[in-house]
C-alpha cells in the first residue's frame, strides 16, 4: 500500500524529488538484515521491514516539517543515521517512512571551549580525527568508529577510555532535539541563544528525554544537532601505519604506551584495578579476555577457530591479563610517574610488565566493532553496564553460568566471564558480554538466552544496560525502580500520543514475544491485555 | 487544622507543626525574594513518609516545598502559594560510606558538616564547591548544580544513583539503584543513568519542582598526602585565564578559581571591618589559587612533575605571573585557606558573604571563560548606575572543565535592614541579570525573579519542561511558583 | 554440521549469498578506514555512495538488493540497473570489508552484474554499444583498428622480438597517445627491448565488467593465445584498468591461477621501480612540480593475483580447504612512490585519502561510458583533496585516470595538470 499520495506528495515538497524515494529496490537497500546486530534472530525476522519510502533531510527545519506531515497523515516514521545498530533502528511496521539522517553532516569545532558541534550524520573516526588534531580526544564508543556520534552518545558510548572521562551523558551539550510530533527542543545553552557550549537547564535538564543508561532507539523523537565535549589529550600525533588489514595508529612513545601485566588470579587482577583507581593513574585500564587475543593473533576466521579450539575451561580461568594505556596528558614526566605507580602496584601483585606493541588497533581511532562479526558471523553484546568495580567484576560469572546453558547454539566459550574494566577512576567497573552464535542455525535458544539475561539481572540484582526498548519492557519493567516502564510510558504518550515515532518501540520487545511461538515457553512475566498504545502492523 | 492533623497521622505529632513561630523560619532567606509562610511544617524520617505526605498533598492539591538545608540563598525554599514545608532535616543518615568504590550514600539531610568530618575520618573527602555553609544540603547542593573548586577530574558530576519521590507514587529507584531490593543487591548504586529514561536529570536544577530526591550516591575521592597551595596576583584577569587554558588541559592541580580583592578578604578576613578594610585595600584586584596535590602513591613525585610543568610554563610562557606559595600581606594565608577549600563555612560564623554588610545578593552564570571581562564591565557599568560602588562588587571566577568553561559570580553586599540598600541592590541584581543575558550570559540554574527572564528567552524549552512537569506532578504541587512551574 | 558447496565463481549469485547475508552495514566499505580517517572532510571512499546518497547506492545497501535479485524478489527496472551499475567496482568497498570482515564484496558485485545480464536486463545501453565497438573495431571506441599504433613515433624502438611485450590497451592507443609514447620511451632508455602485440585487440576490461562474461572470455583467450604465440615472458601495461583485467580477471574467466597465464603482468610502475634500483634507469632530469598521486584502483586494491577457489562452507561460515582471501595487500603501493621520490625537483604530497584508501576517479569498469555524470562527479570531487594539499599536478598510473580527470580540470577551468607516471618517469629520463 505504500505511503499516502498526499503524505508523499507533502513530504516530496520538503527535500525535493532527488532526496525522497518510494523505490522498491532503494527501499530494499534499507533493509535491516538478515546480517546486522542481533544477525538473523527473531527479533530481526519478526520486527523488521523494509520502508515504503525514505527521506534524506538537510536540516533541522526539514526533519521538523518531515515529523509533522508525518503526525498530520499518522505515517510511522524511525531516525535513521547509520543503520549500524541493528534490527532495533530499522523500520518495524508496514507502510513506515525511513528519515535517514546521513546529510545532516555539519561539523564545527571549538578548540579553546574544547566542543564540537556535530549532526547525526557524522561519525567517530573523523571527529576523533579533527580533535586530536587540535590537542583533544573523545571516546569513541564500542558501537564503532562508524557510528553516529549522536547516535551514539544517545545511546551507549563508553570504551577503555571512559577509565578517564566516565559517563558519555555528561559530554551531550548543546543540543537540538525535535519530538515525535515535530516540536523543537534546544537544550543547554541553546535553549536561550546560538551558542551551545553547555548542556544543562536552564532549570531541569531536559537531556533525560534523550537516553536512559542505554538509548531509546529513536522512539522519542530525532536528535538533529549536538554539541559534544571534548577532552584535553597529549599534544603529539599518532601516526596511521601499514596496509589493510593490518593497520594500527603508532603512538608517541613518550606520551603513550599500552602495557600489559599478567597477574596470578582475578582477585588480583581486581585488586590492580582498585588500586589503579584509587592512585588516580592511566588512561585505561581494562581486561583482556583471552578471547581477543585470539582475533587479534588469527588471520581469518578459519585461524581464530584454530587458536580458540585449543583453549579448554582451565586456560580461560587461569589467564588473567590488566592491560594499561598511560597517556602523559601533562608531560613526559607525568607518564613516567604513572608508569613508577602502576609498576609499584603490579610488582605487589606479583606481576611485570609483558613486551606490548607500541601501537594501538583498537579504541582509540578505529573501535573495531565490526571485526566482532568475523568469527561467526554473528554479534551481540547482551550487556554492557556501568556499575562499581565491585559490580562488574561479579557479573561475568553469572553469564557465563547462563551461557553455558545455551551453548549451543551460542559459541563454544569454555565458560569465559566476559569483560570487565575500570572507568572514571575506579568510582565505576563496567562489565560486558559478547555472545556470538551460528545465524544460519536455528536461534531460538539465542533469542531465549537474551530474554533469560534479564530474568538472571533481575534475580541476581544486577543493573543492566538492556532496559526500556531492549527487553520485553513488562518484564523489566516493573524489577527496576519499581516500575520504570509506567513513566517511560508516560512520557512517550505525552510527547508522541500516536505513537507514530518508531512504533512499536518501547514496546516492541513485548510485541516479538507475543508475536512468536517459540518465546511462548519462557513467557512468565505478566502483560496486560492490550498493550497501551495504537495499533500498527 | 486538617493539614496539621492529617499529616500527622504520618509522621506522628512531634513532626509536624503548624505554630506561627515555626512557620516563620520558612519564610525568608538571604535572599530578596519576598517572604512567604507556609501552612504547616513536617520532618518526614523516611522515604515511606515522604511518599504518603506527597500522595496526600497531591490528592488535596496541596502545594509543598521539599527543604534540606538550614541556610538558602536563592530563595526557592520561600514558600509562594504556602502549603506544606517538608523539611528534610531528620533524614541525616550517611547510609553508607564504600572506600573500595569510592561511594558514599547519603539522605537529602546530610549537610555538608556531616559529610566531610565524616569522610576525614576515614581519609577521604569529596570535590566541594567553595565554601558552602556548613548547614547546607550536600545532596542539594549537588542536585542544584553548584560548581566545584575542584577541575581535574574529566568525570565531573559527583551525583550517582539516587532515590526520588514523585506526588502521588511509590518511592523511585533511579539508576544503578533501580535494581530490585537495593541496596542489599549486586549493584552499589554508582551509575545515575536510567532505568529507561535519564530520570536523573529532571529533577536536577529543578529547585524541588519535580519531586522529593531522599537519598543519593555520590562519589568520594581520597584525601592527597600532600597540598601545596599557590597564590598569584592579577592585575590583568585575561592574562590569568590565558593561564589556565594553558594549565588546566594539562590536568595540573586539585582546587582552581580567581578571587577578586573584596571577595578574598571577606574570606579571609577574621576581625571585622579591620580586617576585611585592610585586607580588601592591600590585596591585589584578582588573586589566583592553586592546589596542586600529591595523591596516594608517590606523592612526591606526582607534585614534582606538576611543579616543573608549572615553572616551564611559568618562565617560557606567563613571565608575569608570579606563583608564589603565600599571599603578600597576609602572613599564613596559605595555612588558612588551604582546609578552607576542602570543609564548608563553620556554622558559628556568620557566612562569609554576609559579615560585612550583614547580608550579600550573589548573581551567577555560566559562560565562556574569555568573556568575563565583558561581563564584568557590563556589571560595573549596570553597579555604577544604580550607585552601587564598583569598588564593593566581590568576583568569584570559577574555572569549570580544563577551563572550558567558567562559573561567573558577582556578589553584591548590602543592609537587610536598609530599606534604600535593598532597593539599589535589588533593582541592581535584576538590571545586571537583564544585560548579562543579553550579552551572552548562561543563567543555568535561575532562582527567583531571574527564571522568569531566562524563560521568557526559552520559549520552545519551557513549553517541553511542563509537559515533563505535567509527568510527574500533573497537579503543580511540588514548589510551585518557581522557575516556569 | 552440514556444509554448502560454493565457489567464487561470479557466474552464480547464490555463490555469495553468505557474503551478502552477512553484511552488518558497519560501512567500512563507504568510509575511509578509520585508522586512517583524514577528519571531517574526504572521509569516504565510495564513489557511488558518495555521488547518490541513498544507501541502496553502497556496498551495504547492494548486498540486500543482491539478496533480493537472488530470491527474485526484485524485478529489474531502470532503477535497479542504475544501482547495479553507477558504479566503478573500484574495490574499496572490498578491502574496506575485508579489513574486518572479510565478505566477497567485490565479487558479489560482480556476480549481481552477470545475473543482470544473464536475466537479460543488463548491460547498460552504452555497454553494449561499447560491446558492438569492440567486436567490430576490436576497441571500445569504435575506431578504425588500423589506428591502433599511431602513438608509435618512429624515434621509439620496437623490437620484432622480445621477453617485454607491452600492451598500450585502447585508452592509451587511441585517447592517451602520450601515455604509450612515454612508456615506450622508458623502455628505451632503460635499455630494455619489448615488442607489441603483432594484432593487438581490446583487453575485454569494460565488457567484463558489466557482466557479459562470454564476450570477455572470448577476448581473454583470444589475447592469451596470442602473447603466447609471441613467446613474451612479461606483459608490461600502463593501463591500470588492463593490469588488472590481464593479472586477475583473466584468470577468473578462464578459472585457472594468475600463476598459470604463462607469463608474467607488470605494470610500468613496477618495471621502472625495479630498474631505478638496479640503475638500468636513470632519472637525471629534474621535474620541478609539486604533485599529488592517485592510486588507480586497477594497481592497487584489486591487484591481488587471482586463484580459483571451490570448497564447502560449514559451521559458523568457516570455509574448508582455507580460502586466501584477496584483501588488496598486494597492491602497487610503494613502487609508484619509489619512483616519485627519485626523480629530482618533483615534491611529492601524500592526499588525505591514499593507497587503499583512495577515492576512485570513477571513470573505470563500465561507469564513464554509461553514467558519465557519476565519472565527472567522483573526478571533480576527488580534484578538492589535490587543491586541499596544495599540489600543482595530479598523478595516476592508468590512462583511464588521466583521461576523466583531464576532462573535469577542463571543465572545471582548473590549473591543475595531470599526468601519467610514464610521462612523468620519462619528462626525467631526458629527450
Amino acid at each position: 500500500m505504500g505511503i499516502a499520495k498526499r503524505a508523499y506528495n507533502a513530504l516530496e515538497s520538503i527535500v525535493g524529488q532527488k532526496y525522497i524515494t518510494d523505490d522498491p529496490a532503494v527501499c530494499e537497500g534499507y533493509r535491516c538484515g538478515p546480517g546486522c546486530y542481533e544477525s538473523g534472530l527473531g527479533y530481526e525476522r519478526v520486527m523488521t521491514k523494509i520502508p515504503a519510502a525514505v527521506i534524506l533531510p538537510r536540516s533541522t527545519e526539514e526533519v521538523q516539517r518531515i515529523v509533522k506531515i508525518c503526525n498530520r497523515y499518522s505515517v510511522p516514521y524511525v531516525p535513521y543515521s547509520t543503520g549500524f545498530y541493528g534490527p532495533r533502528s530499522h523500520c518495524h511496521v508496514d507502510n513506515e517512512l525511513l528519515i535517514d539522517m546521513k546529510r545532516l553532516n555539519d561539523f564545527e569545532i571549538d578548540e579553546k571551549h574544547m566542543y564540537a558541534v556535530v549532526g547525526t550524520g557524522v561519525i567517530y573516526s573523523p571527529l576523533q580525527e579533527e580533535a586530536m588534531k587540535r590537542g583533544m580526544y573523545v571516546i569513541i564508543g564500542g558501537g564503532g568508529a562508524q557510528a553516529s556520534v549522536v547516535a551514539n552518545l544517545i545511546g551507549d558510548g563508553w570504551s577503555p577510555l571512559s577509565h578517564r572521562i566516565g559517563l558519555p551523558h555528561r559530554r551531550i551539550l548543546g543540543t537540538e532535539l525535535v519530538l515525535p510530533d515535530g516540536e523543537l527542543v534546544k537544550m543547554g545553552s541553546l535553549a536561550v541563544g546560538e551558542d551551545p557550549f553547555w548542556g544543562d537547564g536552564p532549570g531541569p535538564d531536559l537531556r533525560g528525554l534523550l537516553r536512559g543508561f542505554t538509548g531509546l532507539r529513536g522512539c522519542l523523537g530525532i536528535v538533529t544537532k549536538m554539541a559534544v565535549k571534548l577532552l584535553p589529550f597529549q599534544p603529539e600525533k599518532l601516526m596511521p601505519t601499514g596496509i589493510a588489514p593490518n593497520t594500527a595508529l603508532a603512538l608517541p612513545q613518550n606520551r603513550m604506551k599500552w602495557i600489559n601485566y599478567q597477574v596470578p588470579s582475578k582477585a588480583a587482577q581486581i585488586k590492580a584495578m582498585f588500586e589503579i583507581g584509587k592512585a588516580e593513574i592511566a588512561g585505561a585500564v581494562t581486561k583482556v579476555p583471552l578471547f581477543w587475543r585470539a582475533i587479534a593473533k588469527a588471520e581469518c576466521k578459519e585461524e581464530f577457530w584454530d587458536i580458540w579450539g585449543k583453549e579448554n575451561e582451565d586456560t580461560i580461568k587461569n589467564f588473567h591479563l590488566v592491560r594499561v594505556l598511560l597517556i602523559g596528558f601533562t608531560s613526559e614526566e607525568q607518564m613516567k610517574y604513572d608508569e613508577n605507580v602502576l609498576n609499584d602496584i603490579m610488582a605487589e601483585l606479583g606481576s611485570k610488565p609483558r613486551p606490548t606493541k607500541p601501537s594501538d588497533e583498537s579504541w582509540i581511532k578505529n573501535a573495531d566493532s565490526a571485526g566482532m562479526w568475523l568469527m561467526c558471523g554473528s554479534y551481540t553484546s547482551v550487556d554492557y553496564i556501568i556499575e562499581t568495580l565491585s559490580h562488574a567484576t561479579q557479573h561475568g560469572e553469572f553469564y557465563a553460568d547462563l551461557k553455558k546453558k545455551y551453548t549451543p547454539p551460542l559459541m563454544p566459550d569454555y565458560g569465559d566471564p566476559g569483560w570487565f574494566q575500570s572507568f572514571e577512576l575506579g568510582h565505576q567497573g563496567y562489565s560486558e558480554f559478547l555472545v556470538y552464535w551460528d545465524p544460519d542455525e536455528d536461534t531460538t535458544g539465542v533469542d531465549h538466552f537474551y530474554v533469560e539475561t534479564s530474568k538472571m539481572n533481575i534475580k541476581n540484582r544486577f543493573y543492566t544496560s538492556l532496559l526500556g526498548p531492549h527487553q520485553p519492557l513488562y518484564l523489566t519493567g516493573p524489577k527496576y525502580g519499581p516500575n520504570y516502564h509506567e513513566w517511560l510510558l508516560k512520557i512517550k504518550d505525552e510527547f508522541d500520543p500516536l505513537w507514530v515515532c518508531h512504533p512499536p518501540v518501547p514496546l516492541a520487545h513485548d510485541v516479538f514475544v507475543e508475536r512468536s511461538e517459540w518465546m511462548k515457553s519462557i513467557k512468565d512475566w505478566e502483560v496486560p491485555k492490550k498493550f497501551p498504545m495504537p495499533k500498527w502492523e | 487544622m486538617a493539614l496539621k492533623d492529617d499529616v500527622a497521622k504520618i509522621v506522628g505529632d512531634q513532626n509536624v507543626s503548624d505554630v506561627k513561630k515555626e512557620r516563620l523560619k520558612y519564610s525568608r532567606d538571604y535572599s530578596l525574594v519576598p517572604p512567604g509562610v507556609p501552612d504547616a511544617v513536617a520532618y518526614p524520617k523516611d522515604s515511606k513518609e515522604v511518599s504518603a505526605i506527597l500522595k496526600y498533598c497531591n490528592t488535596k492539591n496541596i502545594p509543598v516545598v521539599p527543604v534540606s538545608s538550614a541556610t538558602h540563598f536563592h530563595g526557592c525554599t520561600i514558600p509562594k502559594q504556602g502549603g506544606l514545608v517538608l523539611d528534610l532535616a531528620r533524614m541525616n543518615k550517611i547510609q553508607e560510606i564504600n572506600d573500595a568504590d569510592r561511594t558514599a550514600r547519603i539522605e537529602a539531610g546530610v549537610t555538608w558538616g556531616q559529610l566531610t568530618a565524616e569522610l576525614e575520618k576515614k581519609g577521604m573527602r569529596m570535590i566541594m564547591p567553595l565554601l558552602p555553609p556548613a548547614d547546607r544540603s550536600v545532596l542539594t547542593d549537588w542536585l542544584e548544580r553548584e560548581v566545584p573548586t575542584n577541575t581535574v577530574y574529566d568525570y565531573g558530576e559527583p551525583m550517582q544513583a539516587m532515590e526520588v519521590v514523585w506526588p502521588g507514587a511509590e518511592p523511585f529507584r533511579l539508576g544503578s539503584a533501580s535494581v530490585n531490593g537495593f541496596p542489599d543487591s549486586k549493584s552499589r548504586g554508582a551509575n545515575p543513568s536510567g532505568p529507561g529514561l535519564d530520570f536523573y536529570r529532571f529533577v536536577q536544577g529543578a529547585q524541588g519542582t519535580m519531586g522529593v530526591v531522599t537519598w543519593s550516591h555520590i562519589k568520594i575521592e581520597w584525601m592527597p598526602k600532600i597540598d601545596k597551595i599557590f597564590f598569584a596576583p592579577v592585575q590583568d584577569l585575561t592574562y590569568a585565564i590565558d593561564f589556565f587554558h594553558r594549565i588546566l588541559p594539562r590536568r595540573i592541580g586539585q582546587e582552581c578559581l580567581l578571587l577578586n580583592n573584596v571577595d578574598l578578604a571577606a574570606i579571609l578576613a577574621e576581625k571585622w571591618p579591620e580586617d576585611f578594610e585592610k585586607l580588601a585595600a592591600t590585596l591585589p584586584p584578582w588573586t589566583l589559587i592553586l592546589v596542586i596535590s600529591g595523591l596516594q602513591r608517590r606523592p612526591e613525585e606526582k607534585i614534582a612533575y606538576e611543579e616543573k610543568f608549572l615553572a616551564e610554563v611559568l618562565r617560557n610562557e606567563f613571565r608575569d605571573l608570579v606563583l608564589a606559595d603565600t599571599l603578600a600581606g597576609f602572613p599564613g594565608a596559605a595555612r588558612k585557606l588551604l582546609p578552607m577549600l576542602r570543609k564548608p563555612w563553620p556554622a558559628d560564623v556568620p557566612y562569609w558573604k554576609n559579615q560585612w554588610r550583614g547580608a550579600s545578593q550573589s548573581l551567577f552564570f555560566i559562560a565562556r571563560p574569555g568573556s568575563a571581562p565583558l561581563f564584568i564591565d557590563v556589571v560595573e557599568e549596570v553597579a555604577a548606575r544604580h550607585d552601587y560602588p564598583i569598588a564593593d562588587i566581590g568576583i568569584y571566577f570559577q574555572p569549570i572543565e580544563h577551563n572550558r568553561a567558567c562559573q561567573l559570580e558577582f556578589t553584591f553586599f548590602y543592609d537587610q535592614d536598609d530599606a534604600a540598600e535593598v532597593a539599589i541592590v535589588s533593582s541592581l541584581y535584576r538590571d545586571a541579570a537583564q544585560a548579562l543575558m543579553s550579552e551572552g550570559a548562561f543563567f543555568s540554574r535561575p532562582y527567583g525573579e531571574l527564571a522568569a527572564m531566562v524563560y521568557e528567552r526559552s520559549a520552545g524549552y519551557v513549553a517541553v519542561l511542563k509537559r515533563v512537569k505535567k509527568v510527574f506532578d500533573p497537579k503543580n504541587i511540588m514548589n510551585p511558583g518557581n522557575l516556569c512551574f | 554440521m552440514p556444509t554448502t558447496h560454493f565457489s567464487l565463481d561470479i557466474r552464480k549469485l547464490d555463490n555469495f549469498a553468505y557474503d551478502m547475508s552477512k553484511c552488518i552495514k558497519c560501512k567500512g566499505c563507504y568510509w575511509v578506514e578509520h585508522t586512517y580517517m583524514p577528519g571531517v572532510r574526504f572521509s569516504t571512499r565510495c564513489p557511488s555512495n558518495t555521488w547518490n546518497d541513498f544507501d541502496a547506492y553502497g556496498a551495504f545497501g547492494k548486498m540486500r538488493i543482491g539478496m533480493a535479485i537472488m530470491e527474485g524478489k526484485l524485478k529489474w527496472t531502470p532503477k535497479l540497473l542504475e544501482i547495479i551499475y553507477a558504479d566503478p567496482l573500484c574495490g574499496a568497498c572490498d578491502v574496506g570489508c575485508k579489513r574486518n570482515l572479510d565478505l566477497e564484496i567485490g565479487l558479489s558485485l560482480e556476480a549481481m552484474r552477470v545475473k543482470a545480464v544473464q536475466d537479460g536486463a543488463g548491460p547498460m545501453p552504452a555497454h553494449k554499444k561499447v560491446a558492438q565497438n569492440i567486436a567490430k573495431h576490436h576497441n571500445q571506441f569504435g575506431a578504425p583498428h588500423e589506428n591502433r599504433k599511431k602513438w608509435l613515433s618512429a624515434d621509439l624502438k620496437v623490437a620484432d622480438k622480445a621477453d617485454l611485450l607491452y600492451f598500450a590497451g585502447c585508452q592509451a592507443s587511441y585517447v592517451t597517445p602520450e601515455i604509450a609514447k612515454a612508456a615506450a620511451k622508458v623502455l628505451n632508455a632503460s635499455n630494455t627491448p619489448f615488442m607489441l602485440m603483432p594484432d593487438e585487440w581490446c583487453c575485454g576490461n569494460t565488457l567484463f565488467s558489466v557482466g557479459m562474461l562470454d564476450e570477455a572470455r572470448d577476448l581473454a583467450r583470444r589475447n592469451i593465445e596470442a602473447v603466447k604465440a609471441t613467446g613474451a615472458k612479461t606483459v608490461l601495461l600502463t593501463c591500470a584498468e588492463g593490469y588488472r583485467m590481464w593479472k586477475v580477471d583473466y584468470p577468473k574467466l578462464l578459472n585457472i591461477a594468475t600463476t598459470d597465464l604463462g607469463f608474467n603482468v607488470v605494470h610500468l610502475v613496477e618495471f621502472a621501480d625495479e630498474a631505478i634500483k638496479k640503475g638500468s634507469l636513470k632519472l637525471s632530469k629534474s621535474v620541478d612540480v609539486r604533485l599529488a598521486y592517485h592510486d588507480a584502483c586497477g594497481i592497487s586494491r584489486l591487484a591481488d593475483p587471482w586463484t580459483p577457489y571451490s570448497g564447502e562452507r560449514g559451521w559458523m561460515g568457516t570455509v574448508n580447504p582455507r580460502l586466501k582471501r584477496r584483501r588488496g595487500t598486494h597492491g602497487l603501493y610503494a613502487q609508484p612512490r619509489n619512483i616519485l621520490a627519485a626523480i629530482p625537483g618533483v615534491t611529492f604530497v601524500e592526499m588525505p585519502r591514499t593507497r587503499e584508501n583512495s577515492f576512485c576517479c570513477g571513470a573505470g569498469r563500465g561507469t564513464k561510458e554509461a553514467f558519465p555524470e557519476l565519472a565527472s562527479f567522483s573526478a571533480k570531487h576527488r580534484l578538492e583533496e589535490v587543491r586541499e594539499v596544495g599540489a600543482e599536478a595530479l598523478v595516476s598510473a592508468c590512462p583511464w585516470c588521466k583521461s576523466n580527470f583531464s576532462q573535469a580540470v577542463r571543465e572545471q577551468g582548473d590549473t591543475i595538470k595531470v599526468m601519467d607516471i610514464a610521462e612523468l618517469i620519462s619528462a626525467s629520463v631526458g629527450p
